[in-house]
């Protein structure tokens, strides 16, 4: 397949991706700050959060200093987003497929990625990178196996089993076969193309010099398939990647008092003064009265 | 197998229930408790009050929500709803909730990890209509396919398909009563997701756009607390005499000063009460004050309305409702000139003051606000009073309020003081911040129209039951007194509930009471037992 072609979709899907990442994580954080709706356990409670507890725990909280540990708060994300601590607590039956999907459809296919990427660096300065290509060859089968293992499960599973089925809609099941057609695809061309890892080496090279060499047929298919979900990926809940910070630092762990802050002050005030439109007859908002309006009038006698 | 439920179904066949409960189907209870033949039967709904009321969803009612009279009407509730869905995605409309709405919206990821964590679902027998999922998947397809009008092929590609009608409304207005906002399966959810959220969302929707609220919440709540200052309908007047009583029948009964002080300028404490602890449990009001005085507090109660009554049911259903008491209690507290509000043993209110109307009260409306609970461990273990824990050996096991350990994080301060005043004090299995609602959380515990005393007792009251039972194995013969320390009116009213629907006093002798009243039995000074076990 023609290098070229295959360059100009790679970049394409990547600048679609980033766009995409950019506008979802910007989409959240410009929604304004909501009211305090933190959930126990907050791992960020110093000596408190092994138990669930927070610092309204202390007489006169306000008097004490907040201890804060936000390698608490790393070491909690570090065990969910790589071990999928939350599910294997909790389902574990989904983990024996989502686990593997997860870590090696994703987390060692960024890894694998990253090798072909040094491998390639590494040799514009004409040093031999064939261990490195070699290693990344090794992480890719073991990304692609588990991936694939894990989308042939999380679909068995989706369509079969009573408690997931009726919750699952076509695009469920079309992202996973999208996603295993990735796996498959990279799986076939590393076995059936003799000199992947200089390919894909030199493929790179090609990328950052404009010049990228052609690709086999089943090879370029992998690229074009990654790249179609990459294009793909920022129209799905797939990014939820993006949502997970904020569901846990913003809404689950945002236990901030609002005294002594100013600027939350500020935006609460301006919140506050915008006009509701709700029509049930106990708040008669008709559009002009403001929140503090609504709030503060007598209800009738 | 248990045929599952569709979510296209929802609002098909609009004269059968959804789904059948049978008690056959839940788990049985722990002995003495698992012959069904001896356990209550439920309430049917009588063929003349189906007529009036939706009655469709599981054979109970909370909410007696009268049926459309015309075709027009129907029309008219269904745009209603429509824009309610709408509005609740709006800045303008919705600005205190839109983000972790927004997400929970969009980044389910429809795992069901969620699920066995509810204690409804559970122990409904897993019927799906119970599923934390079910209720948050309806309005996702309704949001999609009706709210922001996607095209009809895309939503049904990614989010699946559902009617709009009559019955999905009827439907989804008491699903949305069928769930405590106990936050179990939030705190399950790997994505972050909230499907108590979605609850408080739906009620808040109906409330705000169509109307529609409990009549125990709204008009009896918050209605009646806004207007005459409580929600029990005490009078500034009314609890100033009713507290009068308290006052000198617990100063004779215990020898000890259990008088009330009343509107106190620059006290350091303002005491806010659940007003229902006045009218049915007389003692826990007593007990603060007996601590307090005894301990040398300077502390006042206030005789203006709204702020003798802590109550806060805007917090289940309705934001402006929550804000103008919120904004009333608050105003009580700037007057008074007190150096703390002090929150009494009523888990909603302490939610609903503590952290939801944090970030309403702006400048020195935002009067500092503390749990009883490390106030109460503070006075415990400070020696200002004498206590003496042989007067509490018998066994004792404490239900923590979802609103004080889940939402709020205050777990060890009750677990100190019970350790080192009750030599027999045990645990219950899970608890904590991984505890199990009471089942009468987000207002259920003061509802019990048409039938749903007897869903919320035993369906979303039987974890909690099984789980008293289970703390007790050791002693669980009626020779044996036992005490369920439960430090929240509304946890307070549902254990009652529970305990007289079982026959637990006669059959386990098992009784319940708060915190304070523990404290106060220990008192060495005081008279005579505080703790009644016949009454
Ligand atoms: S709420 Fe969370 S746990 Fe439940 S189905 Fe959605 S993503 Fe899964
Ligand atoms: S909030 Fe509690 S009762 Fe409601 S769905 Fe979640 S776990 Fe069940």
């Amino acid at each position: 397949m023609p290098g070229s072609l295959l360059m100009i979709i790679l970049y394409l899907a990547v600048a679609v991706f980033v766009v995409g990442l950019i506008k979802r994580g910007l989409k959240i954080a410009k929604l304004p700050i909501h009211l305090r709706w933190e959930l126990s356990p907050v791992p960020h409670e110093k000596g408190k959060a092994s138990y669930g507890g927070s610092y309204l725990e202390e007489f006169e909280w306000w008097t004490k200093p907040r201890e804060k540990s936000l390698l608490n708060e790393f070491w909690y994300m570090f065990l969910e987003i790589i071990f999928l601590k939350g599910v294997w607590e909790n389902n574990r039956r989904m983990w024996y497929f989502s686990f593997p999907f997860h870590f090696g459809g994703l987390y060692l296919v960024v890894v694998a990625v990253a090798l072909f990427k040094l491998s390639a660096f590494i040799g514009f300065t004409g040093t031999n990178t064939s261990a490195i290509a070699s290693l990344a060859i090794g992480v890719s089968v073991i990304a692609y196996g588990l991936g694939a293992f894990g989308v042939i499960g999380l679909c068995i599973q989706r369509l079969t089993d009573p408690v997931l089925k009726p919750f699952t809609t076509p695009s469920h099941i079309i992202n996973l076969v999208f996603l295993g057609s990735i796996y498959v695809s990279g799986l076939a061309a590393i076995f059936s193309i003799s000199n992947y890892a200089a390919q894909m080496t030199g493929f790179i090279q090609g990328m950052v010099t404009f010049s990228p060499p052609a690709l086999p047929g089943i090879m370029g298919l992998h690229v074009i398939l990654a790249s179609a979900f990459l294009i793909y990926l920022p129209f799905t809940y797939m990014m939820h990647f993006v949502a997970k910070y904020f569901t846990y630092h913003e809404i689950r762990w945002n236990d901030t008092p609002m005294p002594g802050n100013d600027k939350m002050e500020k935006e609460v005030g301006e919140l506050l003064s915008q006009s509701p439109t709700w029509s049930a007859p106990h708040l008669k908002a008709d559009g002009k009265k403001t929140w503090v309006d609504i709030a503060t009038e007598e209800m009738d006698k | 197998m248990k045929k599952s439920q569709k979510i296209e179904d929802f609002g098909k066949n609009p004269e059968q229930p959804l789904t059948e409960v049978k008690l056959e189907d839940l788990p049985p209870l722990p002995p003495p408790y698992d012959k069904l033949e001896e356990q209550p039967t439920w309430k049917e709904i009588p063929e003349e009050k189906k007529k009036d009321m939706a009655c469709n969803l599981d054979g109970f009612v909370g909410l007696s929500l009268p049926k459309p009279a015309s075709a027009e009407e129907e029309k008219e509730l269904v745009d209603k709803f429509v824009s309610g869905l709408q509005k609740l995605l709006t800045k303008e409309n919705n600005w205190g909730f839109l983000q972790p709405l927004s997400l929970t919206l969009e980044y389910c990821a429809k795992c069901q990890t969620c699920n066995d964590s509810c204690p409804v679902y559970t122990e409904s027998g897993k019927n799906d209509v119970y599923r934390p999922t079910y209720r948050a998947e309806i309005w996702r397809r309704l949001v999609y396919k009706y709210a922001k009008k996607s095209h009809p092929l895309m939503t049904k590609f990614k989010h699946g398909d559902i009617d709009l009608n009559w019955t999905t409304i009827s439907r989804l207005y008491e699903l949305a009563y069928r769930c405590t906002m106990c936050r179990r399966c939030a705190q399950a959810c790997p994505m972050g997701v909230d499907n108590a959220l979605v609850t408080h969302e739906l009620r808040k929707m109906f409330s705000q756009e169509l109307g529609w609220a409990p009549s125990e919440l709204h008009e009896k709540g918050t209605v009646q607390q806004l207007k005459v200052g409580s929600s029990t309908g005490m009078s500034p007047l009314v609890v100033k005499d009713n507290m009068e009583f308290v006052d000198e029948d617990f100063s004779e009964l215990s020898g000890l000063d259990a008088n009330s002080k009343w509107d106190v300028e620059g006290a350091d404490v303002l005491m806010l009460h659940n007003a229902g602890e006045i009218m049915a449990w007389p003692e826990n009001p007593a007990a603060f004050a007996i601590i307090m005085n005894a301990a040398g507090v300077n502390w006042t109660l206030s005789s203006e309305s709204p702020g003798y009554d802590g109550v806060n049911y805007g917090l289940f259903y309705d934001d402006f409702q929550l804000a103008r008491i919120a904004l009333k209690h608050a105003a009580t507290a700037k007057k008074l000139k007190v150096k703390k509000v002090l929150m009494g043993e009523c888990g909603h209110q302490h939610k609903a003051m503590m952290t939801i109307s944090d970030r309403i009260l702006i400048g020195d409306m935002n009067v500092r606000k503390e749990s009883c609970i490390p106030f109460l461990e503070e006075i415990v273990f400070s020696g200002k009073i004498k206590l003496d824990p042989s007067k509490n050996d018998f066994p004792v096991t404490l239900h923590d309020p979802c609103n004080i350990t889940r939402n709020l994080g205050i777990i060890e301060p009750q677990r100190r003081i019970l350790r080192h005043i009750c030599p027999q004090f045990r645990e219950m299995t899970p608890h904590g911040v991984e505890n199990y609602c009471c089942g009468g959380g987000s207002g259920f515990a003061i509802m019990s129209g048409n039938n749903f005393a007897d869903w919320r007792i035993s369906l979303s009251g039987r974890k909690k039951f099984r789980q008293i039972i289970n703390a007790f194995q050791d002693k669980p013969g009626p020779e044996t007194k036992k005490y369920v320390c439960a430090p929240c009116s509304n946890c307070k009213g549902q254990i009652r509930d529970i305990l007289e629907y079982y026959d637990a006093k006669e059959k386990s002798n098992l009784i319940y009471g708060g915190l304070v009243e523990l404290i106060v039995n220990a008192m060495v000074d005081i008279k005579e037992p505080f703790i009644k076990w016949d009454e």
